[in-house]
């Protein structure tokens, strides 16, 4: 169409002084050069630009129907089929979920072209490595895309290829299944994600099962074995939850023992003295306050070690519990004295205000009101500070009572004697309410 | 000698010359087939003509002797009534008849089609677009179905030029109905991906070949028939292009699907009746069997592979007999089955061939099974 136009030439009418060189200057010179430079550029000129087939299918068909022609044509069909059956069963999911639900409002995946184009160029490599037999770079394009979908909107897709990367890993027999063994691990740690405990723990049974013997080491450098004790102490932990809850404490102690076990391989301190407390406080809750003790001290001994001083004021409030519970108090005191120390070096408010509070109390039951006004007191000011009510109103409520009992011996027997002191005092206190009966004696306390 | 005179009688029988000049002013009667001036006229319905005898015989052993009677009331003129109810019912009646003519001729076309009878089919197809063209108008998306039979039977006759043109038409109708059916899409992408494989073209049929698949999954699903049949013709064009991995992976996807298929109907089959149902018709049959035995003689990359899916597709040959209602072919593929089975490592399919080969026996009790 355009064969026989000529466009019209555009001549400058003054001469270029910006490009040196040139000896021609006249316009006519010029138009003459230009002539010669137009009939060159016309045969190139004179085709129309013409859009290819494969462009114009781009433009016309949809986004997933040009990956999956794509795939076709290049015969990979195991590809075409893994991608239409993934975007199938999204649509499943989401129509069974009914408009209301959060799915309804996701993109899918038809919508995200990059992560499509993503997908068609992993899938194929997986594929041309799958006809060639090799079963290793299958699994490790697997994994890719596994890691690739890393939004909570495409866990699903995360999951189901690691699962493909499990089943692609068992196939490859070189390596001694290390590839099965960290396609293991990774499907544990989907399903403890996904919350479902027992598969997870099977995954990571046979993981530790492949890893045992073997000096395996991840990209990272942590061995693979230790990888291995650690995921199945989170799962053992976390399995151990539902018993504690149902208070089927002799499965719960089962499940925990096992999980500290496992720390203990691992060699990692910090789990195993996390693992410690655990079963420690699960013996407090049977009653057993011996053995709860020596799993708490050995939490306590590696907090210490560690540095850890959140995990050694735990430790030392649980064991000021059991101690209670035993019926010994000075030692319990003792413990919560050093728990309040460390949540003061600590800056742990909270845990301050507790100590301080239980302190408190235990004081009052043996009738050391003084000392027990003393500590609600500061749990009262801590309290103060940190400016929430529930807990301000409690220690209010026990300093008033700490106070009022402090009192109330001085006080009945200055009402019974009636004498002149007595009244005076009487009233000076009720004009001010100042403590003026422990003042004045001195000796009403520790008397039981 | 007795064919020709046979064939004479047998004109003169159905037909009677007609003079071109007697006809009525601007009544011009045009052959059926090729729509030249008539001398000849159908006598049994009188109102279908013919130039000469050749095209006479051709159209009644096309099509003609099935519709003879059903063209009357259609190409008749209209009687007069005067009542505009009449006239209205009488209208519908037509297009009634017309939409049954449709259905007719589609079919007979579509059968002999797949038996391979090209030239046959062609009068059937062609009278099925000009019905269609009647009662849908000249580009609505009814008439592709009739463009596919007609290409498809151009390409088999070879003639490729015709069958690119009936194409074309049907993709141009295609693009401008956009709320066409998948089915259509696919039908019409499998037509263009036969043509080029036959003007060797193979990118381009690869491309149509995609696309047919696409479409059929959309409609079918994946693991349907359907689908694995546009499969079967991706992997010849692979196999013409040398890539013979990918051809054999796609023949392993084919063999798969129609062994799943095939077990599950005979699944359905064996616990009750004796009577054999039809599960599919004979054009799928003719196709499926093309399909595996196609298979069959495909040399393999590595011979356990080979065993393997040579199990499989002898196995699904066997079943595909059997359900079809020749057992004797079932029982030499049922042979050939069990025999690869013994070589292959994986003794999983042995005991299902057995069973089959029972089964067999059980209907024939005259065939005796060697083992």
């Amino acid at each position: 169409m355009s064969a026989e136009f000529t466009p019209r030439q555009k001549v400058t009418f003054l001469p270029d002084i910006n490009k040196p060189g040139q000896e021609r200057t006249s316009p006519r010179s010029r138009m003459q050069k230009k002539g010669k430079e137009t009939e060159t550029a016309q045969p190139a000129r004179s085709q129309t630009p013409t859009v290819s087939k494969d462009e114009i299918a781009l433009f016309r068909n949809s986004v997933r129907q040009n990956a999956c022609v794509e795939m076709l044509r290049g015969g990979f069909h195991r590809s075409f089929s893994e991608l239409f059956s993934l975007l199938q069963r999204w649509k499943e999911i989401r129509l069974a979920a009914g408009p209301g639900s959060a799915i309804w409002q996701h993109k899918s995946l038809e919508e995200q072209p990059a992560k499509l184009h993503t997908l068609r160029h992993y899938l194929t490599k997986a594929e041309t490595a799958l006809r060639a037999g090799a079963w290793s770079a299958v699994y490790d394009q697997q994994v890719f895309l596994a890691q690739y979908f890393r939004e909570p909107e495409d866990r699903w897709l995360s999951c189901h290829f690691y699962q493909t990367s499990l089943n692609s890993a068992r196939r490859v027999k070189i390596d001694g299944g290390r590839k099965e063994a960290e396609a293991l691990a990774n499907m544990g740690q989907v399903y403890m994600e996904q919350g479902q405990l027992d598969s997870a723990r099977e995954q990571y049974e046979c993981f530790y099962q492949l890893t045992a013997g073997r000096a395996w080491r991840s990209e990272g450098g942590r061995s693979l074995h230790c990888q291995a004790c650690e995921g199945l102490w989170r799962v053992y932990t976390q399995l151990a939850d539902r018993p504690l809850q149902a208070n089927d404490y002799r499965a719960a102690i089962d499940t925990l023992s096992k999980a500290f076990q496992m720390a203990k391989e691992a060699g990692d301190h910090r789990i195993e003295g996390e693992a410690a407390y655990r079963v420690g406080l699960a013996y407090q809750c049977v009653g057993d306050q011996v053995t709860a003790k020596r799993f708490l001290n050995m939490y306590m001994e590696m907090s210490t070690a560690l540095g850890d001083a959140g995990g050694l004021g735990k430790a030392y409030k649980a064991i000021a519990k059991s101690l209670e519970s035993e019926g010994k108090l000075s030692e319990t005191v003792q413990y919560l004295e050093k728990f309040a120390e460390v949540s003061q070096g600590n800056n742990q408010y909270h845990n301050l205000e507790e100590a301080c509070m239980c302190l408190g109390v235990i004081f009052n039951s043996r009738g050391q009101y003084e000392r027990g006004c003393t500590y609600f007191e500061r749990g009262y000011e801590i309290a103060r500070d940190l400016g929430e009510v529930p807990l301000l109103q409690r220690a209010q409520v026990f300093v008033g009572s700490a106070r009022a009992y402090s009192m109330i011996r001085k006080y009945s027997r200055s009402i019974e004697t009636a004498s002149h002191s007595d009244l005076l005092l009487l009233t000076g206190w009720k004009e001010s309410r100042q403590n003026v009966f422990t003042d004045t004696t001195g000796s009403a306390e520790g008397k039981i | 000698m007795s064919s020709t005179t046979r064939s004479k009688s047998h004109v003169s029988v159905l037909t009677s010359a007609i003079n071109p000049l007697a006809n009525p002013r601007g009544a011009k009667k045009l052959c059926e087939l090729c729509q030249n001036l008539a001398y000849l006229q159908c006598t049994k319905c009188r109102v279908t003509f013919y130039c000469d005898t050749e095209h006479q015989q051709a159209d009644w052993v096309g099509i003609h002797e099935k519709i003879c009677q059903l063209l009357i009331p259609i190409r008749t003129a209209m009687p007069f009534h005067s009542l505009q109810a009449d006239r209205d019912h009488h209208r519908t009646q037509i297009l009634h008849r017309q939409e049954e003519l449709i259905e007719i001729s589609r079919a007979v076309a579509q059968k002999k089609l797949f038996e391979g009878k090209y030239q046959e089919s062609l009068p059937a197809a062609q009278l099925s677009l000009r019905c269609a063209m009647d009662v849908y108008g000249p580009s609505a998306v009814q008439l592709v179905p009739a463009y596919l039979l007609l290409a498809e039977a151009n390409v088999g006759l070879g003639s490729l030029s015709q069958a690119e043109g009936y194409l074309s038409q049907a993709e141009w109708t295609v693009m401008k109905t956009p709320e066409c059916s998948q089915t259509v899409r696919h039908q019409l992408h499998r037509n263009l991906g036969r043509l080029y494989t036959a003007t060797e073209n193979l990118e381009g049929a690869l491309l149509h070949f995609a696309n047919d698949v696409y479409y059929a999954s959309e409609e079918y699903g994946l693991d349907n028939i359907v689908t694995c049949g546009g499969y079967f013709l991706m992997a010849n064009v692979f196999i013409k292009q040398e890539k013979m991995d990918i051809a054999s992976s796609l023949y392993t996807e084919v063999a798969s699907t129609w062994h799943s298929h095939l077990t599950k109907l005979l699944e359905t089959h064996t616990p009750g009746s004796m009577t054999l149902e039809h599960f599919f018709d004979e054009a799928q049959q003719a196709e499926a069997d093309q399909m595996l035995r196609a298979m069959l003689k495909v040399p393999e990359s590595s011979p356990k592979q080979a065993t393997a899916q040579n199990t499989l597709v002898a196995h699904s040959l066997a079943m595909l007999w059997f359900l079809g209602g020749s057992p004797d072919k079932a029982l030499e593929f049922g042979r050939k089955a069990l025999q690869f089975s013994q070589l292959v490592p994986d003794h999983s399919l042995t005991e299902p061939i057995q069973g089959l080969l029972q089964l067999v026996a059980e209907r024939g009790p005259h065939l005796t099974i060697a083992s």
